[in-house]
């Protein structure tokens, strides 16, 4: 055995349970590929290996159901909520973390509390209040509450606005800039990393939420997303399985982009509600 | 918001101390309406999309409402009900507890050993990484859809190949047995965010900890136990934490799973939530389904309550134990 | 911040404005008046019919729309009655909804989400004896009529010839016992001893094997003296005991595991289209499906086996309902719509020979117009049969066949002892009971 050969094997036996971990991660991807590419009688039969391969599959898909309608709704919400959150939360965040005022902690304990309860609790007045708005069938049910605040992007903004130094902010004001200007100019610079997260959580938070689209949109096909669309797939419409699992990966293809895309504001973010929140 | 007229200092006052004590109530407001201008969307959102439901939630508790008609004041009955009668409410609290007691630890341990893996990777930890964290992204929805067909009793993969095994796979969706463990394997797949945290965790073990340790003499394992554990156990606890709090909103994977299972088309969909057997039928399952397929809204108001009071005591437990790691670690960070 | 104000402004105008447009001026009041206001409006309506079935649906429509050139129709498929449920108790009912489940008119009378049409009967003088008396028991909650029937469904059984012809039989099976013999007989297994062909599939919630369409079999019924009365009838007894006998002989196991590669329902690799089950009850449509999807199959029809031989020939009869939802917009237009679908002859003709369902009244099922298919016809006596039942009309809508349905998943699983099956159904009525009491209790 050649010494290179043999440090390969040695690699690759050292990293045995990495490997083999890998590949239980990697084989649902895998499957799921493989069955897309079959045939419907294929998908229900025993055999693993797409023959022939029906690439029509992917094409096929858009023929079942209205994807574009659902991604364009997706989008809408993921993005209305996405800067609504922003636009909201920032300055909430920023007077929690850097302005001193009367009774502070106890609201930031309150937004604590509104992080922490799930959101079963209150669903059933929100809904009435909705549905008494005439709202429920359209997306503004799930965007509008994105611009009066939400506690974890607050959380998690506030958290890391107590980590920057007073310096930064004091030299500001010896310039003679307002607590506005500071938050601008100083904050929102140096707390990129922490912006970028938070926009970025809520966008998948969005692009990903079942339970929101179905309590006030189901009703209304033309304001599906995604997620409900598919949902769906199985159930109403009774679509084949390797159909179902083309729109399952075409699904998840925009945040697998978007991962490699952005690939260290991901990681940075995750870090950050776990190590420095 | 409207000023209040400033309270005249005493006469004796000198000018320019009068002056400079105005200018500074002057801008004790101005910073008062700053913070309120900056708290203002907090205040609105928390008032209408939290204060009001909870308070509107109680009162609904104790009517019969289905939105049709105005709420009819029925007391107790729901709670009643909810106590004495509803016979779904037991094996839902059973299943949400059996997320919390097994599905949580079992999706912790996994992303903690993946991660203690991966620090020991001398090749590839870009690789690695990736791969284990990609199926986080997944979208829920399609995550279980894809699970339900690999784990599909008959043709989907998994048992086809544990056949080639000689072995026979279990149901696992459509069985009482395996359709909890099934949901939790399809949560430690997307285990990836845990994953990540707990590795920002263990590289940030000091490692002057673990050199004084192996010159004491300690083996792996030991170090594991003595220095790992006790430098990290902030995060595993928040991971715990966060798990226990997802698992009381756990919804959309069930929903998902028990819809498909079955195997029936939507029209019988009114009896899947839960299948099979109950066995996915989650506290808030349940409450949406009376809440929002029979639109009984007093009793989901009153599903509600206890929900709320069960959060409350945990969030309240974590609150009190949480200022370990909450207000810490602003400080104290890298 | 600004921009944080300016956009908050937005939504908040966005909002008021939103409620202030919702129009709640529906124009309940018309209700009676003979029709000669023939402004041209638009209504909405809602079905559950899919592809090939929503395009007959449609076709029936444009006649409608022919005869009342003034009424356009925009018709929405795929709306299962959750949504029309959800979409009416929010406010947002479309004009004309029409939904499968005819459980859950009890619930929509009872809360006032479907509007009692009474007064519009009466109004027009529609003769409502040119409906079978079974249409008119499942389209009504006690004195309240808040849906119309928009044809019907009769269940009976299918049976493979190729099938059969080979293990030796010649026509589908008369009796319960005889089901349970053919079952075996036709049943084939692979050489791994799990399911290749299933004779027929006894377990319950496949399919259409609901309890609901199994009860008339054993002549099962559902309520007694206003309550829940499952414990208090022995024909569910025996049915339960007989299908789990059955359910044992392949072994429950097997039988999830041939089910879960069977194939979906209402799709072309439907487990009898594709010749997976040698026996089947389903409903009457799925000769069409069976038409358009997989002509070349060679199957007969025929009443399903029942316990007692005097029960021949009867069988489960339901049908789409439509119904006026509380708060729309054009409830009179919707209402002729109503009344045009569920009594015009050539229509009910028409759709009945696309969709193969039952057409609704007393004279369409007499149309000359009605393609003549044996196959078919089968439905229309089962239909006619005096003894063919439906279902109770309840307030709890189909609560009580969930609540009666998970504990008949324990029991065929094997989870629930035979000596304690009485008991356990006692427990589901107490359970119904409660769920009855707790929707209301007051009288409807």
């Amino acid at each position: 055995m050649s010494p290179r050969r043999k440090k390969f094997l040695i690699a690759v036996a050292d990293h045995s349970l990495l490997i083999a971990a890998a590949i239980m991660f990697l084989a649902p991807f895998v499957f799921i590929v493989l069955t897309s590419l079959m045939t419907n009688n294929q998908a229900l039969s025993s055999k693993l290996w797409p023959d022939p391969f029906q690439w029509g599959n992917f094409a096929e898909v858009f023929h079942t159901a209205p994807i574009w309608r659902y991604a364009l709704n997706t989008s809408i919400y993921a993005v209305l909520a996405t800067i609504g959150v922003l636009v909201s939360s920032i300055p909430v965040a920023y007077a929690l973390s850097r302005l001193r005022w009367r009774g502070r902690d106890a609201v930031f304990v309150l937004v604590l509390v509104a992080m922490m309860l799930p959101f079963q609790v209150t669903v059933v007045p929100v809904y009435v209040l909705f549905s008494k708005l005439h709202l429920v069938g359209s997306l503004w049910p799930l965007i509008i509450p994105n611009f009066l605040g939400d506690a974890f992007s607050i959380f998690l903004l506030r958290q890391f606005f107590m980590t920057i130094p007073e310096e930064y902010a004091d030299a500001a004001r010896v310039d003679g800039c307002g607590e506005l200007r500071i938050l601008v100019s100083v904050f929102l610079r140096l707390a990129k990393p922490a912006i970028a997260a938070v926009a970025l959580f809520e966008f998948l938070f969005c692009f990903n939420d079942f339970f929101g689209p179905l309590l006030y949109t189901s009703e209304d096909p033309s304001n599906w997303t995604l997620s409900l669309g598919l949902a769906q797939f199985r159930t109403i419409y009774q679509v084949q399985w390797n159909l179902t699992m083309a729109a399952t990966l075409l699904f998840m293809a925009p945040v697998i982009v978007l991962f490699f895309l952005a690939q260290r504001a991901f990681v940075e973010g995750v870090t950050l509600t776990g190590v420095k929140g | 918001m409207s000023s209040t007229p400033v309270v005249e200092g005493p006469r004796a006052l000198a000018g320019p101390v009068r002056d400079r004590r105005r200018a500074r109530r002057k801008a004790a407001w101005r910073r008062r309406a700053l913070v309120l201008g900056l708290m203002s969307p907090w205040l609105v959102g928390f008032t209408v999309f939290f204060g009001y439901p909870l308070v509107s939630s109680a009162y609904l508790s104790l009517t019969h409402y289905d939105l049709l008609s105005p709420p009819r004041w029925v007391g107790l009955a729901n709670y009643r009900f909810l106590f004495q009668q509803d016979q779904q409410v037991w094996p839902a609290v059973k299943n949400t507890l059996w997320l919390m007691a097994i599905a949580v630890p079992l999706q912790v341990m996994f992303a903690f050993g993946v991660a203690l893996l991966l620090t020991r990777a001398r090749r590839g930890v870009g690789f690695f990484r990736t791969v284990f964290y990609l199926p986080a992204l997944a979208p829920p929805v399609a995550a279980t859809l894809g699970f339900v067909y690999l784990l599909n009793p008959a043709t989907g993969p998994v048992n086809v190949i544990l056949g080639h095994l000689g072995i026979e796979g279990p149901l696992w969706f459509n069985s009482p047995t395996w359709s909890k463990p099934s949901l939790a394997l399809l949560g430690m797949w997307g285990v990836g965010n845990l994953m990540i945290i707990f590795l920002a965790a263990l590289i940030d073990v000091p490692r002057h900890l673990y050199e004084s340790a192996l010159i004491d003499g300690a083996g792996p394992l030991q170090r594991l136990r003595w220095v790992t554990l006790p430098t990290i156990s902030p995060v595993i606890l928040f991971a715990v934490v966060i798990g226990v709090i997802e698992s009381l909103q756990y919804f959309t994977q069930a929903y998902v799973a028990a819809s498909v299972a079955t195997g029936q088309a939507a029209s019988e969909s009114a009896v899947n939530l839960g299948y099979p057997e109950n066995s996915t039928l989650f506290y808030p399952v349940l409450l949406y389904s009376q809440g929002f397929r029979y639109f009984n809204m007093g009793y989901a108001s009153a599903m509600a309550m206890l929900l709320l009071a069960v959060a409350l005591t945990i969030t309240l437990l974590i609150l009190r134990s949480s200022r370990l790691w909450v207000f810490y670690q602003g400080a104290g960070r890298r | 911040m600004q921009r944080a104000l300016a956009v908050l402004l937005v939504v908040v105008a966005s909002v008021v404005s939103a409620g202030c447009m919702g129009d709640d001026s529906s124009d309940n009041s018309a209700a009676g008046t003979q029709t000669t206001d023939k402004t041209p409006v638009t209504i909405t309506f809602w079905s559950p019919f899919t592809d090939r079935e929503q395009g007959v649906i449609n076709n029936g429509i444009a006649r409608f729309e022919k005869a009342y050139p003034w009424i356009k129709v925009k018709s929405v498929g795929a709306i299962t009655a959750d949504k029309i449920t959800a979409a009416i108790h929010a406010g947002n009912a479309p004009d004309v909804a029409a939904m499968f489940e005819t459980d859950n008119l009890g619930a929509f009378c009872n809360s006032g989400a479907w509007t009692d049409l009474n007064d519009r009967i009466d109004a027009d003088k529609l003769d409502m004896e040119q409906f079978p008396k079974t249409i008119r028991d499942y389209t009504a909650y006690g004195d309240k009529r808040c849906a119309m029937p928009l044809l019907a469904d009769a269940y009976g059984f299918y049976y493979n010839k190729t099938l059969l012809q080979k293990a030796g039989i010649t026509g589908s099976p008369k009796t319960v016992d005889e089901l349970a013999d053919y079952a075996k007989r036709l049943t084939q297994r692979n050489p791994d001893g799990s399911l290749k062909i299933v004779g027929f599939d006894p377990l319950l919630n496949w399919y259409e094997n609901a309890p609901v369409h199994w009860g008339p079999m054993w002549g099962a019924t559902w309520m007694k003296d206003g309550k829940s009365g499952l414990s208090k009838d022995p024909a569910w007894e025996e049915m339960l005991r007989w299908q789990k006998k059955l359910v044992d002989w392949y072994g429950y196991d097997k039988l999830v595991r041939w089910q879960a590669g069977a194939g979906d329902e209402f799709s072309p690799s439907n487990a009898f289209e594709t010749g997976k089950v040698a026996l089947i009850l389903d409903g009457e449509y799925r000769t069409a499906f069976l038409k358009a999807e997989h002509p070349e199959v060679k199957y007969g029809t025929a009443p399903h086996p029942t316990s007692k031989p005097d029960l021949y020939g009867s069988g489960f009869v339901i049908g789409t309902i439509m119904g006026l939802p509380k708060g729309a917009k054009h409830a009179e237009a919707g209402w002729q719509l109503l009344k045009f679908m569920a009594t015009d002859t050539d229509t009910l003709a028409e759709m009945s020979n696309g969709l193969h369902n039952v057409p609704s009244t007393i004279e369409s099922q007499n149309s000359p117009k009605l393609t003549k298919d044996p196959l078919f016809a089968t439905f229309l006596d089962i239909f006619k049969n005096e003894k063919s039942s439906t279902q109770p009309v309840l307030k709890i809508g189909s609560q009580n066949q969930t609540l009666f349905t998970s504990f008949i998943e324990k029991w065929q699983a094997g989870r629930v002892k035979d000596e304690d099956l009485h008991a356990g159904l006692e427990n589901v009525d107490k359970q119904i009971d409660a769920a009855l009491e707790q929707a209301g209790g007051e009288v409807p």
